[in-house]
Order: structure tokens, then sequence, then C-alpha cells
């Protein structure tokens, strides 16, 4: 049995799965690599099938990211489990050393690191996430904003048998549920060693606005009815509850601000406008505050000129 | 014969588990017994502490049955995985008699088995439930609610849900169905009449999940409309579609109707009352019909005549 077991789930990414099935690959030396091709239409099997020494699942049905997480878990036998994205990769030699931080510290149920950012070639740009890493307790952290770079993360198998798999109902944010779960019961080391290359999303259509809202959405959900009505945070009484509540709010229009910014800069009025509409109607107060201070003005000042110089062209 | 993985979610009843995993020990020659504690509040844990050659798994949060199957699932190492009840019973020899049955037919998903009715005490009433239906593909009679299949009597080839996906937790009460419609649609199933399990039927008063029966009658309605969106129902007619929903509100509203009138006469006035607004609400002209009203009217006559009579006897009222 391997020490660790490599989730990666896959859809209509065939060009790309190859290069983070061998990020894997160097990234421990006893690792066992799950891949679970969730129903792609194109030439994924045929990339599965020529890829040696992994374990390649196919579902049948299209079922998302969290249920093919799922079910790489259930195929896994691994005593320690990691995800990876297709389109992320894991840096060389860096599992081992996590696996071995975990080893040395049986209290402890996960450990994450840090993400660098990587352009479309896996390229890193420079920047990387997050800029603090707490360790221990991480709890009241982790209910303020999802401070975990998903890939860099490994948990025990055992924190799933204690707290069950994913929540498949929360699709897109799936692992900050988890990982909420994961600090409410152990506690976290962190390690500010970078361990995976990160490819950031670059926002193209209109489409990616609606997503963002809808993840925006269903994690204000997840935080007034699941995460703040866990045990630990029903102990803590209400007074803390609001704290973390606000900074939750505060962190999330920031976010819902900024993306709006980056969007007007480019000179995307509409989806900007689009984004700003779905930011105050989800936190009226916060947002609509920031909207108003000077450097947002400036930013739209940057905006509008950016736009009436692409209208003269 | 390969091995079985049969997992035992359980939650609040250390009374009847040992019970369920000593049943479990004789129906097969080499099984796993996974025993999934749902977060119980009471002694589960010390009672399953002294059951030997168990894998005993507890959750610290209560995650209903569909997410306690899941994690049995993800410590299972069978090749075959069957589910048991803590308050049902699985038949000697069972498990063996099913897997044999899977590995003559290598394409079959799961295979269904006889079930015998029982009381709460777990004692046969003598009735026997057989699913009714040939072995072949059954997508279209699981998803009309057409075929009656309990967990207990069925057993599930492991790379079946490395096909399509694990239990679905929101689905409270029928998250087994939406699997077995599930794995219908891409495998065919074997149905084998041979009884394998003792299954205790719930009534009203028992305190049992399926005495919410009529709420979870509902959300499989409800819930049908979002499994025609697998590509088998999408490839079909949008009529046949369309009469597969007209038949299973009909049977749901018989269904709820008749349990209805069958507890009535024992007193089960809310759960009567409730089960069978539900079938007015799924079907108005279907569960409005004379008969219906007629039989109701029967029933209520009876019970006034055995209140005035003193008696208290109930009888069942068909």
């Amino acid at each position: 049995m391997a020490k660790v077991s490599i989730i990666i789930a896959t859809r209509n990414r065939c060009s790309l799965l190859p290069r983070a099935v061998a990020s894997a690959r160097a990234a421990s030396n006893d690792a066992q690599i799950v891949v679970v091709d969730d129903a792609s239409e194109d030439q994924t099997p045929e990339v599965c099938g020529a890829l040696i020494d992994i374990k390649s699942i196919r579902l049948e049905r299209r079922l998302g990211v969290g249920a093919a997480r799922n079910v790489g878990l259930i195929a896994s036998d691994s005593p320690y489990i990691t995800f990876l994205d297709d389109d992320d990769l894991r840096l060389p030699g860096s599992l081992d050393a996590q696996v071995e931080l975990l080893e040395s510290r049986p209290d402890a149920g996960m450990v994450y690191g840090s993400a660098l950012f990587g352009d479309d070639e896996g390229h890193a740009n420079g920047n990387s996430y997050p800029a603090q890493f707490p360790q221990g307790d991480i709890f009241w952290e982790l209910l303020r904003w999802n401070l975990v770079p998903c890939p860099t993360v490994v948990f025990r198998r055992a924190c799933l048998t204690r707290l069950g798999l994913l929540e498949e109902e929360a699709s897109g944010i799936e692992d900050w549920d988890l990982w909420v779960r994961i600090a409410e019961s152990y506690s976290v080391i962190a390690t500010e060693r970078a361990v995976a290359v990160w490819r950031q999303s670059t926002p193209v259509s209109g489409q990616f606005t609606s997503h963002e809202e809808k993840l925006h959405r269903l994690a204000r959900r997840l935080h007034r009815e699941k995460w703040l009505h866990l045990p630990r945070a029903i102990a803590a009484g209400a007074a803390r509850r609001r704290k973390v509540s606000r900074a939750f709010a505060a962190h999330a229009s920031q976010q819902l601000v900024w993306a709006a910014a980056s969007r007007f800069k480019a000179g995307r009025i509409f989806e900007s406008a689009q984004v700003a509409l779905a930011g105050t109607r989800m936190y009226p107060l916060s947002v609509s505050k920031s909207i108003l201070t000077l450097s947002t003005l400036r930013s739209l000042k940057r905006g509008l000129e950016t736009y009436w110089r692409a209208e003269r062209i | 014969m390969s091995k079985i993985s049969l997992i035992i979610p359980t939650f609040n009843r250390p009374h009847l588990l040992p019970r369920a995993v000593e049943s479990a020990r004789h129906a097969g020659s080499d099984v796993e017994v996974i025993v999934v504690d749902d977060a119980s509040s009471d002694n589960t844990a010390s009672v399953c502490a002294a059951l030997r050659n168990i894998k005993y798994l507890r959750l610290d949060h209560n995650q209903g049955v569909a997410g306690a199957r899941n994690v049995g699932l993800l410590e299972s190492s069978g090749d075959f995985i069957a589910f048991l009840d803590d308050d049902d019973l699985r038949l000697p020899g069972s498990l063996d008699h099913q897997v044999s049955l899977l590995a003559a037919h290598p394409e079959a998903g799961f295979v269904a088995g006889g079930v015998l009715l029982a009381d709460q005490n777990c004692v046969p009433t003598g009735e026997v439930a057989v699913p009714r239906g040939q072995s072949g593909d059954l997508f279209w009679k699981v998803l009309e609610l057409d075929l009656h299949l309990i967990p207990g009597a069925i057993v599930v080839r492991k790379e079946c849900f490395l096909e399509i996906g694990i239990f679905n937790r929101r689905l409270a009460g029928i998250d087994d169905w939406d699997m077995w419609t599930r794995i219908a649609e891409v495998r065919p199933v074997l149905v084998d009449p041979t009884p394998v399990c003792i299954y205790r039927v719930a009534s009203p008063g028992s305190g049992q999940g399926s005495s919410a029966f009529g709420r979870h009658m509902h959300t499989a309605v409800k819930h049908q409309t979002r499994l025609f969106s697998l590509p088998r129902a999408q490839a079909a007619s949008s009529t046949q579609r369309r009469a597969v929903r007209q038949r299973t509100r009909r049977r749901v509203a018989d269904t709820l109707s008749w349990r209805a009138a069958e507890e009535l006469p024992h007193g089960a006035f809310r759960f009567a009352a409730s089960n069978f607004l539900i079938a007015l609400r799924l079907n108005p002209f279907w569960a409005a019909r004379p008969t219906h009203f007629r039989v109701l009217w029967r029933t209520l006559r009876q019970l006034i005549a055995r209140h005035k009579d003193g008696g208290i006897h109930s009888r069942p009222v068909r």
C-alpha cells in the first residue's frame, strides 16, 4: 500500500492531464495516483490508458468535481490523501516532506503550504498564496476566508471516517467545507515552502461572472446555515459568531469589489456592473461602502478612460 | 469466494445492533462487517467495543444514513458491497448465494432478493415481499418506483460506485432508490426471489425512519424529475417520460391512500391524514376518486362502531 494517494479529478482537459500526473509522480516516492475521469467527451480515456502506474477510473455519468473526488477517495487506500486539479502542478519532492510532517504530529489532521500562481504553461509568475500561514487551531481563521489552497493540502484518511466525505452540494467550495470541518476537530500544520503551482483562472466570458457570484452565494449560505452551527461555533457564543460573520462579510465584499474593479480596469464595463450589483445585493452595507472609497473611484476613472480609448479606436 | 463488505449504519439502537451483526456473520463465508456509528448519543460505542471482528467507525456529527453508508464505502475492501439496517437481519448463507449470482453475470450491477416481512420484534409474519420483475434492464421499472427495493436485500458490485458515484446525502430516506436507479441506468439488474433478509416493517409509532413514509414518497416524486436528466431518460420520447410520471404519481397516490386506510383503524389519525393529504397533493383526481372515499368511509364507520362497543382491538382493513 502506498503512503499517500493523489486524487486527480479531470474533465475534458486531456492535453493538460499528463503534465499534472507527471508532477504528481515526481512529488513523492511512494504515491498512488488516482485519476477520476468525470465522463469526459474528448480523448481523456485514451490519454489515461496510455499513462502507466496510475489507477484510472472513468465515471459513466458527469457528476461534478466534488462527487468525482469522492469516487476517487473510495477507490484509494492510502492513509494520507491529497487532491490535485488537472491543470495544477505539484512541486518535486513536496509531498514526501508534508507527509513526514504529518507523521511526526499525530494530533494534526492536515498540513498545507504555499501555492505559486502560474500561467497556462505552468510557469510560476512570482505571486503566491496565502500571505500568512496560521498554524494550530485555525478554525476561526477558516470561517473568515479560505486561506488554504486546495492543491497544497495533505490530510489523513482518518479525518474522513470521523467527519464524513466531501459535501457534494457545496459544489465549487467543497474543499473549503472539508477544511472547516477538519480544523474544528484537529490542529493544522502549515509550511511556508511552496508545494504546488496553481493555474490562475483567467476570466474570459460573462459565464465566469455568474459562476463567481454563485460561489459567493454558496459560501454565504454554508457559512450561515452550516459552519456557524458546528458544535464549536455554537459553544463559542453569539458574540464570537457575530464577529466572525462580520469578518467573513468584509472579506467577501472586498473580493467582490476587487473583482468588479479589475474588470472595470480591463474595460469590461457591463461585467463589472454585474459583479458590483451582485455584491451589493449580497452585502449591501460593506460593498457600497467600499465602492465609495477613494481607491475604487480612482480605478473607476482609469477604467472609464480605457473604455473610451477603446471606443475611439 | 470473493470478499464481501457488509455496511451497517447505526444510530441509537445498541439493543438491536448485536443481533444484526451476528446475522451478518453467518450470511457469508468471507464477510467484512463494517459498523458506522452515526454519532449515536447512547452506549452504542461500548456495545460495539464488545463485538469482535468488526470494523467500527464513529462519526463526530450525525450525517444521516446516506453519509454513514458513504463512510462505510470508504473503508470497505471487498469487491461486493451489501447494506444492512441495524434493525434488520440477514439470513444464513444469503450473501454467498447472491454473490454467486453476481459472479455468474459479470455485467449485472446488483442483485435484489426477496424479503421476509417481520413485526416489531423481528419475528417473521409469514409475508414475503419479492421484487416483481425479471432480471435484465430494469431502469424504467426502478425509475417508476414499480420495483420495491429494500437495501438489506441487495448486493452491489463495488465497481458500480466507481462508475456513477456515491449516495446523495441530501435525499434523506430515498438516497438508496436514487442509487439503484442510477445503477440500473448503466447496468442490467438481477432479480432473485430467494428470501435473503428479515425486514422489520415500520409502523407510525415505531419511531423508525420509515415512519416518515409519506414525506419520503413526496421527495421521491419530486426527485424523479431530476432523474429524468439521466441520458437514457433524455433519449426517450417526452411522451414516454410523461407516461412514467403519470404512472408514478398514480402508484404513489394509491400506496399512500392505502397506507392511510390501513393505519386508520390502529388509531394513527395524524399519520393517515398526512399520508392522504400528500396523496391528494400529488394526484388530486386519482387520490380523490370514489373508491378511495368509500374505503375511507367504511374504515371510519367501523372505527366508530368499535368505539361504541368499547373494543379497541385492531383489525387490518383492506
